[in-house]
């Protein structure tokens, strides 16, 4: 009963939490760091001896008795939100001060307590009932969060898009969850993969939890949450929220049969959401909007493992299925580490220069070398290089999509593109983080304000160096973190138990430790013929024009632009440019902005075909009496129509 | 028999076209009233045993429809000063021709109606559907409160109809119950069109949209 009580430190500290958020800060903080690590504790115990903890007492809520259990899988998403819960609340600390925010912060810290037990019950529950109130909970504490500064539209929009978004997702569930219990007639939750019947609901959980996860077209209110709320929620949002959705997609495909055309589904957009995803983040100005697309990019990437897994299952050939899955699943936490890292990276960076936008930005490796240093190390992470933690989980999916191709079965042939499109989702999220990195950290300042940046504090900086020492260990030693997956896969199918660790895993290892060790001999070489060499500066070839300016670098857009070119038929970058003409060109100007599109081009005009609809059967609604007993009339004269039509049978 | 309750039933459906015609309101409320007295005498007609309580309700029938409720409807017009104009929304031509196609469909969909045979040979469904559609081309029609309520009460006419097919089945104290309501009805109306253009200065019923929601 240790995970148990260590659970229950846990929510008494983040308890302890909500009640001294508002006047105590140090104890709200030494409360959420108390109540994540007991987590964690709980979680890794979980983890590493492979007990499920239930309780079961005799308490009822809402008429259903309270029935809480973590198995490997909870334990797994149970991991990563301590993790995170900790690092972005200490992060917090410096980032969003009381100083600054007078009116936001004291509340803000009540509702992060709040996001981390609602998060975590979600996880533990296991009463249908009780996970749709968790889930409804968190939600609502997530919105709270991202609306920190309502007195911005923009915010303002983004919280109201989050929450319609959210609750269509709710409302899914809500379906899911009630033809669930009247079918199964119980709200209790468990294994039952053999029912059958029970296989048309996956459908609903898909499109409920795809939405909360931000698979491709469902990823609308994404972008403008993460851009918009504090980067420390940013953080948890893209970190462990989104992975919220996941959750649910592995919890109910292992407890339910699934469809193999869902498997396939989930497969598919498994891969449109890794290949859009990123080239919708290409197109980006703004560093957190981009970041939040590349969210989108690597929960396809998630679902890639997942989907395929499934498809395997579905054929009964556990041996690649097994691979997939754990690199969709070690994906999860490599994500949520490196993703975490990335935002509060570009915390820091919006903290020293209050800008997102990157074309305002520039050489803050100067300024700011422990942020750089982190996010570059994250931004490798991401791009999947190893020895990094991003290429470990990549790797594994591959391996199992390779397995595929080799296994000459029908999923061979969808794991061929499959493959290719992963390894092009790979090159350009390199790409991207080149532009990124190269933009805001390399070169010279755009701006004074970029100019003038400061390194963050150490209440900033300590939690990007765990999240950054995370990243390393996983991608140095990923054979001890194995065991946790293997158990997680095993609790997912429990046809998978007692996994051993692949022997690829041991030779990546020792890849990984040499590349790292001769990167680092290079560096210090490097260094050390610098020191004895010295620097010469000079100006960089400039064309033969004579007064070059720190705008006249390469913008994010110039050096995306061949890339965001390939993908203009999804992207539809608006362009507003007035070109230099003539031997003495006056004025000239360019703008571009690539749209949300599937939000701008698809949900708003539908939105809007409603409201024009709405609107033209609302003036049936006038007041004249005389007009209502005509549709009373005609009415009556349907119905008996419809009467006669139906009288024959 | 049958000859006898065709020609008033006939009798009916053309004052029918009478009230869709009608340019004045005294005259609408004098066609309804006729209306209502005519098809007051057919439970005589229907009924082969004739007892106290059948006269009873013929009479009081004929009495509150052909004058106690046409009483009231004067009365109002007289204290609320409303205008002797119909004021249609839909024109009398189109009312008429409207009417008419109704009483020609009215004929032709009873006949392809599966009719208890003692039905089938005589006017009364066909002059119910013609009553019923005359009545709602009325409410449907006019805008003046006093209008609709005539095209209410040819409407009920044609409800009445409707119940003669039963009246072997029902109880005549349930038509005594009926037409109770009418009268209480009419009667609930006869004040509110009053209150009505005390307060507002007018009865017509397009200027009282904005009292919707």
């Amino acid at each position: 009963m240790i995970p148990g009580r260590l659970l229950l430190l846990a929510f008494l500290s983040l308890i302890v939490g909500l009640v001294t958020a508002r006047r105590a800060p140090r104890l709200w903080l030494a409360a959420t760091l108390t109540g994540a690590g007991a987590a964690l504790a709980a979680a890794t115990g979980v983890l590493a001896g492979g007990e499920v903890w239930e309780w079961r007492p005799t308490l009822a809520v809402g008429g259903e008795a309270v029935h809480l259990r973590l198995d490997a899988v909870s334990a797994f998403f149970l991991a990563l939100l301590a993790v995170l819960g900790g690092a972005g609340g200490a992060y917090s600390r410096a980032y969003w001060t009381d100083a600054a925010h007078p009116r936001s912060a004291p509340s803000g810290r009540a509702w992060w307590n709040a996001l981390l037990a609602f998060m975590g019950l979600v996880l533990l529950s296991a009463n249908g009932l009780h996970f749709l109130i968790a889930w409804e909970l968190f939600a609502v504490s997530g919105y709270f969060l991202i609306t920190r500064e309502r007195h911005r539209r923009e915010v303002r929009q983004a919280g109201w898009l989050y929450l319609a978004a959210s609750h269509a997702g709710t409302l899914c569930l809500f379906a899911f969850f009630a033809l669930l219990a009247a079918r199964t007639g119980s709200w209790e939750l468990g294994p039952m993969r053999g029912r059958a019947e029970l296989a048309p609901l996956f459908w609903l959980a898909l499109a409920g939890f795809g939405l909360k996860a931000g698979l491709f077209p469902l990823h609308i209110w994404l972008p403008s949450a993460h851009a918009n709320a504090p980067s420390h929620v940013s953080a948890i949002l893209s970190g462990v929220a989104i992975k919220m959705g996941i959750y649910g997609l592995v919890r109910f495909s292992g407890w339910l049969p699934v469809p193999e055309a869902a498997a396939w589904t989930i497969a598919a957009l498994g891969v449109v959401s890794a290949v859009l995803g990123v080239a919708f983040a290409l197109g980006q100005h703004d560093l957190k909007r981009l970041l939040a697309y590349h969210s989108v990019e690597n929960i396809g990437i998630i679902l890639i493992g997942l989907g395929f897994a499934l498809v395997a299952a579905a054929h009964g050939n556990p041996v690649w299925a097994q691979l997939a899955f754990a690199g969709g699943l070690l994906h999860v936490w490599n994500h949520g580490l490196f993703k975490a890292l990335l935002f509060l990276g570009a915390g820091s960076v919006l903290h020293a220069t209050g800008t997102r936008e990157m074309s305002k930005l520039g050489g803050l490796w100067r300024a700011m070398p422990w942020t750089a240093g982190c996010f570059t190390l994250g931004a490798a992470a991401i791009s999947g290089l190893p020895p990094l933690n991003g290429f470990v989980s990549e790797w594994l999916v591959y391996l199992g999509l390779f397995d595929a191709v080799g296994s000459r079965s029908s999923a061979a042939w969808v794991a061929v593109p499959a493959v290719v499109l992963l390894a092009m989702t790979g090159a350009l999220a390199l790409a991207c983080f080149v532009k990124v990195v190269g933009v805001v950290f390399l070169g010279l300042p755009r701006t004074e304000t970029a100019k003038h940046a400061h390194e963050s504090g150490w209440f900033m900086r300590v939690p990007m160096l765990v999240l950054a020492s995370a990243c390393v260990a996983i991608g140095l030693f990923p054979m001890f973190f194995w065991p946790a997956v293997a158990r997680a896969a095993a609790a997912w199918q429990p046809a998978w138990a007692d996994a051993p660790v692949p022997e690829p895993l041991y030779a990546l290892s020792a890849c990984n430790i040499t590349f790292a060790l001769l990167g680092l001999l290079a560096a210090a070489l490097l260094w050390r013929r610098v020191r004895r060499n010295g620097l010469s500066r000079a100006v960089t070839w400039d064309c033969g024009y004579a007064a070059p300016s720190a705008r006249m670098q390469y913008t994010a857009g110039s050096f995306a632009g061949i890339i965001t070119g390939w993908f203009a038929w999804i992207l539809r970058p608006e362009r507003h440019a007035k070109l230099p003409e003539g031997n003495f060109p006056a004025h000239a100007h360019f703008a571009e902005h690539t749209p949300e599109t599937v939000l701008e081009k698809i949900v708003e005009p539908t939105g809007r075909l409603v409201m024009a609809v709405s609107t033209a059967v609302r003036r049936l609604q006038h007041g004249r009496l005389q007009s209502y007993i005509l549709y009373l009339l005609l009415g009556l004269i349907a119905l008996a129509l419809l009467a006669f039509a139906g009288g024959g049978r | 028999m049958t000859g006898a309750l065709n020609l008033l039933v006939a009798l009916a459906m053309g004052l029918n076209l009478l009230a869709l015609g009608s340019s004045r309101l005294p005259s609408l409320i004098r066609a309804a009233a006729v209306q209502g007295m005519v098809l007051g005498v057919l439970p005589l007609l229907l009924e082969h045993e004739f007892h106290g309580l059948v006269w009873v309700v013929a009479a009081a029938t004929i009495a509150i429809k052909g004058f106690v409720i046409p009483g009231l409807l004067r009365r109002a017009l007289r204290t609320a000063h409303i205008d002797r104009e119909v004021e249609p929304l839909l024109g009398f031509i189109p009312s008429l021709l409207l009417g008419a196609m109704a009483a020609i469909g009215a004929v032709a969909f009873a006949g392809a109606l599966p009719l208890r045979p003692e039905h089938a040979g005589t006017l009364l469904v066909p002059g119910a559907f013609a009553t019923l559609v005359g009545g709602l081309l009325l409410l449907m029609g006019r805008s003046k409160a006093i209008a609709q309520v005539c095209g209410y009460l040819i409407l009920e006419n044609g409800i009445y109809l409707f119940g003669l097919l039963l009246i072997h089945a029902t109880p005549l104290i349930v038509e005594a119950g009926i037409l109770l309501d009418l009268t209480v009805g009419v009667f609930v109306i006869g004040i509110i069109v009053d209150r009505i253009q005390r307060e507002f200065d007018t009865l017509d019923t397009r200027k009282l949209t904005s009292l919707r929601e």
